[in-house]
């Protein structure tokens, strides 16, 4: 067995660092990579939620008819935000935003992922990014860690009297990490091969702390000027908007 | 990003593109199965040739090829550094980090290749589908796949607005670049909140105007959507030859003796 030089030790840790600082690929988990029976796995655990936030939208637009069509237009807005370039200072390249964290607060976090799994099909067919039968998957860490995690957030910041802003903000970078920490898991859960479980996972997790520790902080101040703006320009929307998920 | 998005050669006319959408999808299904239950290289780099073959003989650019295969490629690279590394076997080198003594694998990087060739393979397959099926087309097609119409409609919608929001995005970024919007880091952050901030309200705005034109042509809260039409004789026989193919292929490749 040969010992390695530094040079050669260099070489590899730029390849690491430099394979991890991908932000742009990292979001979604590309087709191929999971084995058929997690693909399966995390279908069948993203499923409820879909059905749960279909059955939402489906339940709310018979009151209101309009819903679907603001559901569909704000999804279009998120999904065009969430392909924004933002420039990461640390690692020096653009990233693109999650942008769930967003959509869960405005929308709710259970018609979010129906609108996540929209915004990842049409990545997946035509950006290659994601792909089909890492779907559930990617539904799971970015719709439903992401929406839940930023949704929930949100309201327990405003339940502790902080301001929407700070509320927005925390909703934004929490929801982000929140999306990479899952998709972390479950590349762990699918790729640990005979390391350990946890060690694989702090692996990952350490390899998408160099782009997502300050892209989640950039995500956080896109969705407090978001919300700020819509707040203070158009204030009504918010009050069609934001109902909750109970129905 | 969207300037690859664009799905400009899904409407080009051409023997696939022609093609019932619910034909692509088994076959590109079957394919992206058989690639993923691969234990062995050869079948995941076949089909990217041929995928990645078709793309070129119906003339999409061998740049845009590359660059939408640039992002699996990364994925590739990452994997088989990580697998290299956690497979336990014969070791080949070895590499002592913060107090971790990784050793790199002959088996692990086997895996790591197998993992990334499925990756390519399958990957080629989603993108030759993308390229040669419009967005409309294929969430059409996933009503006959049992999708729910409520979710049929809410993609119908997104994808329908995506392409003016962008474009309305684009218009905004490049105003506020123009008055130096993102000269300091601070101007930055303000700024492309206030971009965020500008698509949803453009979008809810869009939203209030689709939904009256929407109502003017009888819209009662559910697009209603005509049947399928049955899937060409020709191609279901079509796809009684090229379902077996497949396995056949997956077959002779999985048992082929060493």
């Amino acid at each position: 067995m040969i010992n390695l030089s530094r040079t050669a030790i260099a070489f590899i840790a730029v390849l690491i660092v430099g394979t991890a600082a991908a932000p742009v690929y990292a979001m979604h988990i590309s087709e191929g990579i999971l084995p058929m029976g997690w693909a399966v796995l995390w279908f069948l655990a993203s499923l409820p939620f879909v059905v749960l936030g279909l059955r939402n939208l489906r339940i709310r637009s018979e009151k209101e008819p309009h819903f679907k069509a603001l559901v569909g237009l704000v999804g279009a807005g998120v999904f065009v935000i969430s392909c924004m370039p933002i420039p990461v200072p640390i690692a020096g390249t653009c990233s693109h935003p999650c942008g769930t964290g967003l959509a869960a607060i405005l929308i709710g976090p259970s018609i979010s992922v129906v609108v996540s799994s929209v915004a990842l099909l049409l990545q997946a067919l035509f950006l290659a990014h994601g792909g089909l039968t890492t779907l559930g998957a990617n539904i799971f860490s970015m719709g439903v860690a992401g929406s839940f995690v930023g949704y929930g957030i949100f309201v327990l910041s405003r339940r502790m009297g902080l301001s929407f802003v700070v509320a927005a903000f925390l909703a934004g970078v929490l929801s982000d990490w929140a999306t990479y920490s899952t998709t972390s898991f479950i590349l762990t859960g699918a790729l640990h091969a005979d390391t350990s479980f946890w060690k694989m996972f702090v692996t990952i997790l350490l390899a998408f702390v160099p782009t997502q520790v300050p892209l989640g902080i950039l995500e956080g101040f896109l969705s407090a000027g978001a919300y700020t703006f819509v707040h203070s320009r158009r204030p009504e929307y918010l009050g069609i908007l934001v109902k909750g998920d109970a129905v | 990003m969207f300037d690859l998005f664009l799905d400009f050669f899904a409407n080009r006319d051409n023997h696939l593109t022609r093609m019932d959408s619910r034909t692509k999808m088994i076959v590109a299904s079957s394919l992206i199965l058989a690639v993923i239950l691969s234990t062995k290289i050869i079948l995941p780099l076949i089909v990217l040739a041929v995928c990645v073959s078709i793309m070129l003989i119906i003339g999409i650019p061998a740049k845009l090829v590359f660059l939408r295969l640039i992002a699996p490629m990364s994925i590739v690279l990452a994997l088989v550094v990580v697998q290299t590394f956690s497979v336990n076997g014969t070791g080949f080198f070895s590499v002592s980090l913060f107090g971790l003594h990784l050793v790199a694998t002959h088996e692990g990087l086997t895996h790591g290749i197998m993992l990334g060739s499925r990756v390519l393979g399958a990957v080629s397959v989603m993108i030759l589908l993308g390229s040669v099926t419009p967005a409309h087309k294929i969430f059409h097609a996933l009503r006959w796949f049992k999708v729910p119409d409520t979710w049929v409609e809410i993609a119908l919608l997104i994808y329908r607005y995506t392409f003016t929001l962008a474009d309305q995005t684009t218009d905004i970024a490049e105003a506020q670049k123009l008055r130096l919007g993102y000269s300091s880091l601070r101007r930055s952050l303000s700024s492309i909140g206030v971009l965020a901030g500008t698509v949803i309200t453009r979008s809810m705005d869009q939203a209030m105007r689709t939904y009256e034109a929407m109502t003017l042509r009888g819209y009662n809260g559910a697009m209603r959507f005509e049947a399928l039409p049955k899937m060409p004789k020709t191609e279901f026989m079509g796809l009684l030859i090229v379902l077996p193919l497949i396995i056949a292929t997956y077959c002779a490749v999985e048992w082929w003796p060493k």
